[in-house]
């Protein structure tokens, strides 16, 4: 086995390529083929189809079923910035509903992109750093949700780090965590981010059942440790009524 | 999009009901390693190997290695493109007429079957000679009745989830090779026994080459990381890399165990050859009384995590035989909790249990029986191999994609594979047998398919196709 080469950067024909690559198939729509990328960028076939087979491993792309065409993939999102979009009026009144009868934080956030994307924070009670929810979606309510969709969330998790002495560091305990997510339909965070504080959130899924968005309530992080049967209700119930308008 | 083409996505895998995109790229790798044991040949195929090859017993195995890292290629082709649960035969049919897949993947079945069934026999048979040595009464009931559990822990293993099972076929593995590794530094640090160097009658070239069939033989198994398409994390990255890793590492493995029995022979008139044991001769020549033991015990461990790659493999054969409409329908369930083929599993665990555990019962000792269960393995591997490297190139063609190298690299093996496969089948008569009953099942099979379903036969070859929440866009759409 040989040790990974330290990165020179001193191939830069062939990663303008491979930009190139993932251009041409952005551009062409899905379905384009390797033969037709290489004559569009005149690259050699045989470095297209290496380059082709880079991206499919790294799963920036994917192959469609007749393994010819090639379309983005999901991983692809991540190379753009998430673009905050306001969520529906309707929806908006529904959040704003729900803050009128609790004394918490209530956010909204967006999964669409892959990412926590807050779309509605509480001006009211201000959320944590979007960055940081962004990047450390283990350490979050809304973050749990998304990761306890996805089977391969080890990928999506890029650094377990530690905020608090509460703050889940181990892959197994982060492991059960989402587990315990995905069985129960709500996720809770209490002081692993700042101590003082904590979270709860459910998720809003659209008609089909995909996971769209996720309502979550913030407060005092010895409040979100306690089982809070009312608050969790009226949590669902507004969950519920959001699935038709975010779907 | 262009006109014309619509994305006909599914909303879930034709294969679902795995764990998909679980295992980690060293956990691929480890089940892969497994399946080749290489322990195990390294303390025994030199020998087998010297005996055609005498003095050239190393280059045989450095011609293996080639033949080996070649077949990696070739089956490479396909894993950096597709992921499929059935391994080479869901491959096999992307390129050929279905009648080669199905032929592909009966060949399949009888390889990892009688491959499992063999580790099991390995386990008995050190076991044996381990509780001989310690004093401990073995005997042929004790070992059955061990080879049976051991059944049933693979069996338990397998069921509860692909991840536990490639984590304890990684430890048990490391610890197996390092044992061997560890072993044959020392026997080829203390060189050969004292006296004059014996003269080694050279080979020639047809012996090297004799010895490359039996060298082959050894790598059996080292693509069984392919059927773990589905459920490894990055499959189009770890399942090629993990093939060809462990190609180059087995046949360095070998290289060194060859070289360390050559070098310990040298002073042996008639060297290597003709040595029943020689690590064991190599070990007890010097005083270590120690080794045996410890070797026995290493080999142990290598047959168990073989026996766990192994039946790992052949489950998901089964499971893609029936998903594709082949074998019966429940052979396609998955426990769903574990996420296993639970009842592909429980239906060819006894029969791999059995294959092994009727002739020890009736009186065959069990390392006749293991050697003739590895043979015949070997003659499906063999079949599965020639196929697939066959199947390579016209899948690049069928998806647009031919490179020269493709065709270079089929044209070199394939050849080389229907002469191993014709000479080793020739040298055994049980194996034509055996083969004859397998071919005129796997004929009748065939042909009540086409005649009763000849739609689903049309379309076999079920993989990890990209469904539609794998594709930017598509699952918001």
């Amino acid at each position: 086995m040989t040790a990974p080469v330290p990165l020179s950067g001193r191939q830069p024909r062939a990663v303008r390529s491979a930009l190139a690559v993932l251009e041409e198939v952005v551009a062409t729509g899905p379905g384009v083929t390797a033969k037709e990328i290489s004559a569009a960028l005149k690259l050699p076939q045989a470095t297209t189809y290496r380059l082709l087979n880079l991206l499919v491993g790294e799963e920036y792309l994917v192959r469609l079923p007749d393994l010819k065409g090639f379309a983005l993939g999901r991983r692809a999102a991540r190379l753009a910035v998430p673009v905050v979009t306001t969520p529906p009026t309707a929806a908006r009144a529904v959040v704003d509903h729900l803050r009128g009868l609790v004394r918490w934080g209530v956010h909204l956030a967006s999964f669409g992109s892959g990412q926590v994307v807050l779309v509605d924070p509480d001006p009211d009670h201000p959320p944590s750093d979007a960055a940081l929810l962004a990047r450390y979606p283990q350490v979050s309510a809304l973050g749990r949700l998304l990761l306890a969709e996805q089977a391969d969330w080890r990928a999506l998790v890029r650094e377990l780090r530690v905020f608090t002495e509460h703050t889940v560091s181990g892959t197994t305990e982060l492991a059960i965590a989402l587990d315990a997510v995905a069985r129960e339909g709500i996720a809770r965070q209490c002081g692993e981010l700042r101590a003082d504080r904590g979270c709860l959130a459910v998720p809003v899924r659209a008609p089909d059942g995909r996971l769209v968005a996720g309502l979550a309530l913030s407060g005092p992080a010895h409040r979100v440790a306690e089982p809070n049967p009312e608050l969790v209700e009226l949590l669902r119930e507004h969950a519920e009524r959001l699935s038709p308008l975010l779907g | 999009m262009r006109g014309g083409r619509s994305l006909r996505l599914r909303d879930r895998s034709p294969v679902h009901g795995l764990a998909r995109r679980r295992l980690g790229p060293l956990e691929v790798v480890a089940q892969s390693v497994s399946g080749a044991a290489p322990s195990a040949a390294m303390a025994a195929t030199p020998a087998i190997v010297a005996a055609s090859a005498g003095g050239g017993t190393v280059w045989s195995f450095a011609i293996a290695t080639v033949l080996a890292l070649l077949i990696a290629g070739c089956i490479s082709r396909f894993t950096r493109r597709m992921a499929a649960p059935g391994g080479l035969y869901s491959l096999t049919a992307k390129g050929l007429a279905p009648g080669a897949a199905f032929a592909c993947g009966i060949a399949l079945l009888v390889g990892y079957g009688l491959l499992a069934a063999a580790a099991l026999a390995g386990v008995g048979a050190y076991l044996d000679a381990l509780l001989a040595r310690s004093g401990l009464p073995g005997g042929r009931v004790v070992v059955t009745v061990a080879v049976v559990v051991v059944g049933l822990l693979v069996g338990a293993l397998a069921l509860r989830g692909v991840r536990l099972s490639a984590r304890v076929v990684l430890l048990v593995e490391s610890v197996s090779i390092t044992v061997m590794v560890v072993v044959f530094a020392l026997l080829l640090l203390s060189g050969p026994a004292p006296g004059a160097v014996a003269p080694v009658p050279a080979a020639g070239i047809g012996g090297v080459a004799a010895g490359v069939l039996p060298a082959l033989a050894a790598f059996i198994g080292f693509e069984v990381a392919t059927a773990l398409g589905a459920e490894a994390r990055r499959p189009f990255r770890s399942v090629p890399r993990a093939v060809g890793l462990t190609a180059a590492v087995s046949g360095v493995l070998y290289l060194f165990a060859a070289q360390t029995q050559v070098v310990g022979f040298a002073t042996t008139p008639g060297g290597l050859a003709g040595q029943a044991e020689p690590v064991l001769t190599l070990a007890t020549a010097r005083g270590w009384s120690w080794i045996p033991a410890l070797l026995d015990a290493g080999l142990i461990m290598s047959f168990f995590a073989c026996a766990l790659a192994t039946a790992t493999a052949l489950v998901r054969v089964l499971f893609s035989l029936s998903r594709d409409g082949v074998a019966p329908q429940a052979l396609g369930r998955t426990h769903p909790r574990f996420h296993t083929p639970h009842v592909a599993l429980a239906v060819a665990l006894p029969v791999v249990v059995a294959m092994l555990a009727v002739p020890v019962v009736s009186g065959v000792p069990i390392g006749v029986t293991l050697v003739a269960l590895l043979t015949l393995a070997t003659c499906g591997f063999l079949v599965a191999y020639l196929l697939v490297c066959l199947a390579a190139p016209v899948f690049l063609h069928r998806i647009g994609e031919l490179t020269w190298p493709a065709v270079a690299a089929t044209a070199v093996i394939v050849p080389i594979l229907l002469i191993v496969l014709v000479v080793f089948v020739a040298g055994s008569r049980p194996a034509v047998v055996v083969l004859a009953a397998v071919v005129a099942v796997g004929g009748v099979w065939f042909g009540w398919l086409r005649l009763w379903r000849p739609d689903r036969i049309a379309a076999i070859g079920v993989y990890d196709e990209t469904v539609a929440e794998d594709v930017l866009g598509q699952a918001a759409a």
